[in-house]
């Protein structure tokens, strides 16, 4: 924060600056200016013979635009030596008076650095021959990317500052180990700045010679108790790799990015795995469980955001004790590592945490080793490999699949949960559940609706067919049989004229008497 | 020092009786005058994570290989893991051979003499133990960890004293438990550094 106030401050001493200042700056200068109008004429300054105009501290708009970029690019050319000289001023600080050299190189060394790395990626043999006029070419780039730079510094500074503070606070209390202590950490961190040239497996080995130098000094010459030791130890494990940490962390040097990308895409290919094929003895329909395991993968996720071996470890024993937790309430006894390694495996494959394989390297190169073998720590960190390593041998046989079923799932073909009844995945919280449920009750009563729907218009159109049909067998029969309506005194005279067909009768019978 | 337990699965008795609280835990132990902090591990024992043993052991310096007295099959099991120890570690591994649960001593399947010449023909030691009646745990631990303070500093003068490696202080003792249940041959890791 005093860097930003002071880099305003000098700003002020120019007499054409504002576009970076506040407002409330502003006004105060055009009232300076206000009486410097009147004394002075209303044509530009510059005399060009156009009239100028306050707002442009007396140039006309040409000019003043013209007097403007020119102050501008000084006032950045300015703040960027002011910020390297604060820069150099901090470097000297904490560095003997030798070192001075050396920071002024590690303003720039992280652009060098990126320089470097295009220039390997793309002509990794031509950079060997003219490795001198790539420098040079570098710092050109340097210069013209000067605007951004001083923001990245001070904002890792400011970190930096903070922990090297804390740093020599704790340090006091230790006094003349103390110091010591100090000296050599600076001593430490100057041959690192030296050694960046250096594979990363140097650089961790030499770290690893440090913490081990200094534990084994600390002890025999300081007699210093063992559980303070191991204090100071955490303190300078903080104090350095808060320094080294974007020097070492996932160097572009090694392949840990390809890794971490090849890691990612198959966490990602293996999105399908469901607690049951892995036999995680976890059940997230409880709440508490489901929360346990959000927070797990919180915890996991978090790593990646630490700069300090020691804090990525905490991160993963937080996430562990998380895990252990919600195997506890689903089971109601403690977990073995028979459980916990397998729940482990699946809160990984959930969280898919960014940067797995740096973060592993990273903690595996330059943690304190004490701590990494040793300690509660090392333990979870050890499974964390064992699952990243379950993770990338995983096959059928591990999740008990046949390959037919691995293959069709890692191709994408089909899915085991679509196979389930619920088509919602299980892992989601009981509100969106619920949701799920209500989504899916509500599409079963559309389609009834619609079903009914249709059937309702079919029997309207049967009706519509029926009464058609029936017209037109009713027409059909008319048709066919047409009412013929005779005139009505045939019949009836047939009816009441002899009849015709008597004489096919027999004749009637005729009463006969017997006398008797 | 640290010492990490490859278990087996499903849990043995012996596990149970190490890890009935927590899968990780700390034991003081005092060896001639010498405070040892050992630092006990759990570890998944099912088959699917069988491969992942190295992973476990690779940085030990012990190993305790565990079997059932009543079943042939853990002995084999335990020769299966001194072969592999062997391989992957050489002889600086310090290797036990635990004959778990004398409790059932007329179900014993695996003759002592079997077992006690075997373990020497290997360079390991042979102990008898059972993790019911609690017997002859704590002897097994105390024994094991004066013989890699031991292994270790004669690693240590070999190597010249002075430039003291890292590698060496990370270093541990594995326990390979390959009791009866144990269809895996699940192995206990105690890693002691």
């Amino acid at each position: 924060m005093t860097l930003v106030s002071r880099m305003i401050g000098n700003s002020f001493s120019h007499v054409l600056v504002c576009p970076l200042i506040s407002r409330k700056k502003m006004s105060l200068k055009s009232e300076r200016r206000g009486i410097h109008v009147d004394q002075s004429e209303l044509l530009c300054k510059k005399g060009c013979g156009y009239y100028g105009n306050p707002a442009w501290q007396g140039f006309c708009s040409k000019c003043w635009r013209e007097e403007y970029h020119k102050a501008r690019q000084k006032q950045i050319q300015e703040d960027w030596e002011l910020a390297e000289r604060l820069q150099r001023e901090e470097e000297e600080a904490f560095a003997s008076s030798q070192s001075s050299q050396g920071a002024q190189s590690l303003t720039f060394s992280k652009f060098e650095e990126k320089k470097t790395n295009e220039k390997t990626r793309k002509v990794t043999t031509v950079k060997k021959f003219f490795s001198a006029s790539s420098r040079v070419g570098s710092k050109k780039e340097i210069q013209e990317a000067k605007a951004p730079s001083p923001s990245i510094n001070r904002q890792t500074s400011i970190e930096t500052d903070r922990v090297s503070k804390e740093f020599i606070e704790f340090l006091k209390t230790f006094h003349k180990t103390g110091q010591e202590i100090y000296k050599q950490t600076k001593m430490f961190l100057e041959a690192m700045h030296y050694k960046r040239e250096l594979s990363i497996e140097e650089q961790s080995e030499c770290t690893q010679d440090f913490y081990q130098n200094v534990a084994e000094k600390m002890q025999t010459r300081g007699k210093v108790p063992s559980e303070k030791v191991e204090k100071i130890m955490d303190q300078i494990e903080k104090y350095i790799m808060t320094r080294l940490y974007k020097y070492v962390f996932c160097p572009e040097t090694t392949d840990d990015e390809k890794k971490d990308l090849a890691i990612q895409k198959r966490i990602r290919a293996l999105h399908w795995v469901t607690p049951q094929m892995l036999c995680v003895p976890v059940n997230e329909e409880i709440p508490e469980v489901s929360d346990m395991v959000v927070k797990a993968i919180t915890d996991i996720i978090e790593m990646d955001s630490k700069r300090v071996p020691r804090d990525k470890l905490a991160c993963i024993t937080r996430c562990s004790k998380h895990i252990f937790n919600a195997i506890k309430i689903t089971k109601n006894e403690p977990a073995s590592a028979d459980d916990f390694l397998p729940t482990l495996i699946y809160i990984v494959l959930k969280g898919n945490p960014p940067r797995l394989q740096s973060n592993i390297q990273y903690i595996t190169r330059f943690c304190n080793p004490s701590r990494l073998m040793t300690g509660e720590d090392g333990y979870y960190f050890t499974n964390l490999c064992c699952a990243v390593a379950f993770i990338e041998k995983l096959d059928a046989q591990s999740l008990n699949l046949s390959q037919e079923d691995f293959d069709r799932y890692m191709s994408g073909q089909t899915s085991p949960r679509k196979q389930e009844s619920e088509s919602w995945s299980p892992d989601a919280c009981l509100g969106v559940k619920q949701m799920y449920k209500n989504l899916d009750l509500l599409s079963q009563l559309n389609e009834r609706q619609e079903r009914i729907m249709n059937e309702a218009k079919k029997l309207e159109k049967d009706l519509i067919d029926w009464t058609d049909g029936i017209a037109k067998e009713v027409q059909d029969i008319v048709e066919k049989y047409p009412l013929e309506i005779k005139p009505a005194a045939q019949p009836l005279a047939a009816i009441d004229s002899e009849n015709v067909e008597n004489d096919k009768l027999p004749p009637p019978l005729q009463p006969q008497v017997y006398a008797g | 020092m640290a010492l990490t337990v490859l278990s087996c699965s499903p849990r043995t008795l012996f596990c149970e009786t190490l890890f009935n609280i927590a899968s990780f835990l700390t034991k003081k132990l005092n060896i001639g005058g010498k405070r040892v902090n050992l630092a006990i591990w759990d570890t998944a024992g099912q088959e699917r994570f069988h491969a992942l043993g190295p992973i476990y052991y690779r940085d030990s310096n012990g190993a305790i290989l565990v079997y059932d007295i009543t079943d042939e099959d853990s002995f084999q099991k335990v020769k299966n893991w001194v072969k592999e120890l062997r391989k992957m570690l050489g002889n600086e591994i310090c290797l036990c051979i635990v004959g778990n649960k004398i409790d059932l001593e007329k179900e014993r399947h695996v003759s002592i003499q079997e077992a006690e010449s075997y373990a020497e023909s290997v360079g390991a030691k042979h102990y008898h133990t059972s993790a019911k009646q609690n017997k002859g745990i704590e002897e097994l631990f105390l024994d094991l960890c004066k013989r890699m303070i031991e292994t270790a500093q004669v690693d240590e003068r070999a190597k010249g004293n002075g430039s003291s490696q890292p590698g060496a202080a990370r270093r541990g003792v594995q326990i390979i438990d390959d009791e009866p249940q144990a269809q895996s041959g699940g192995g206990g890791c105690c890693s002691s550094g």
